[in-house]
């Protein structure tokens, strides 16, 4: 496709080329970026799809507006919007005061790459367990193991988006682990996984 | 459960949110319509050439004019001999020779 010119070129050199009026660049960066922040919102919004998606628009707009200032090696951009849409689900969340729980019809739509009907429903049912798992976590343990496990980001990446140090990454991390194996174990007969050979 | 949590969450990291094609719209046309616009390369203007900018450190081309009908009246003036200028002033003067060796510069004819 056309807008795979610029598939080489990393997100920071897009950014410039965006600021010196390349609208081949303003398609690719949006692309890439916004189905990040969507699911990263998401998950922070304990799946409130629509609120996620608006988060994902505002952090955007905010991207294109810094473009012109934006200097490269000085931050990812990813990390950057990261941090941005961090900080746009606290304040929602904070104005709104409440935390949804997650129904199955709130969870995010996913590429559906699983063969056959129970199969996919299974996986469907394990994501949808997950989702309300994480929206029981604490804000920032939720933050930090989606960041890490979901999201891909190393430790040193997390701890500039949550401007805390590495070794507190660590912490919430596992705290957060242990809180959602804690959660889930209760419901592990129901997500299949007494059957499950390859699930360990 | 840490096993099937590790494999829960891989399983999840897998799977690609879709974000609706509305917002893919809406974000990109942001991104259009704030996106600054490429630079332009513009020629230099007409008349500002080398002598044009010369001109300006002078004050402008009539002074320079002036300048140079000054500097060609007083060349004239030292080249005519005093007798041309006795002519054209109506006065008489002595003339003295401080370089008799050079009488050669101001031959007439």
């Amino acid at each position: 496709m056309a807008f795979d010119a610029h598939g080489d070129v990393p997100d920071e050199a897009l950014m410039v080329l965006y600021a010196n009026g390349d609208r081949h660049a303003a398609l690719v960066l949006t692309r890439r970026v916004t189905p990040r922040v969507v699911a990263y919102a998401a998950r922070l919004l304990g799946g409130d799809r629509a609120e996620a998606e608006d988060v994902a628009q505002e952090t955007m707009l905010r991207l294109w507006k810094v473009a012109p200032q934006w200097r490269q090696g000085e931050t990812k951009v990813t990390t950057w919007a990261y941090r941005v849409a961090t900080n746009l689900c606290i304040d929602r969340q904070r104005s709104r005061g409440r935390k949804r729980q997650v129904a199955l019809d709130d969870a995010p739509e996913v590429a559906d790459g699983t063969p056959g009907a129970e199969g996919r429903l299974q996986e469907a049912g394990r994501m949808a367990a997950l989702e309300v798992a994480l929206a029981e976590l604490p804000d920032r343990q939720r933050q930090a193991v989606v960041l890490r496990h979901l999201e891909g980001m190393t430790n040193p990446e997390i701890a500039a988006i949550m401007e805390i140090g590495v070794e507190a990454v660590e912490s919430l991390t596992a705290r957060g682990k242990r809180a959602l194996a804690a959660i889930l174990s209760g419901r592990k007969e129901e997500l299949g996984y007494e059957d499950d050979t390859d699930a360990g | 459960m840490q096993d099937d949590l590790d494999d829960l969450l891989a399983q999840a990291a897998r799977r690609p949110a879709v974000p609706s094609e509305a917002l893919m719209e809406r974000v990109l046309a942001d991104a259009l319509a704030l996106q600054p616009a490429a630079p332009v390369m513009r020629s230099v203007p007409a008349g500002q050439g080398f002598f044009t900018r010369l001109a300006g450190v002078f004050g402008g081309g009539p002074a320079l004019a002036g300048l140079g009908a000054a500097a060609v009246f007083g060349v004239a003036l030292g080249y005519l001999s005093p007798s041309t200028l006795n002519y054209l002033t109506g006065t008489s003067t002595d003339t003295a020779e401080f370089f008799p060796e050079a009488d050669f510069l101001t031959t007439e004819g």
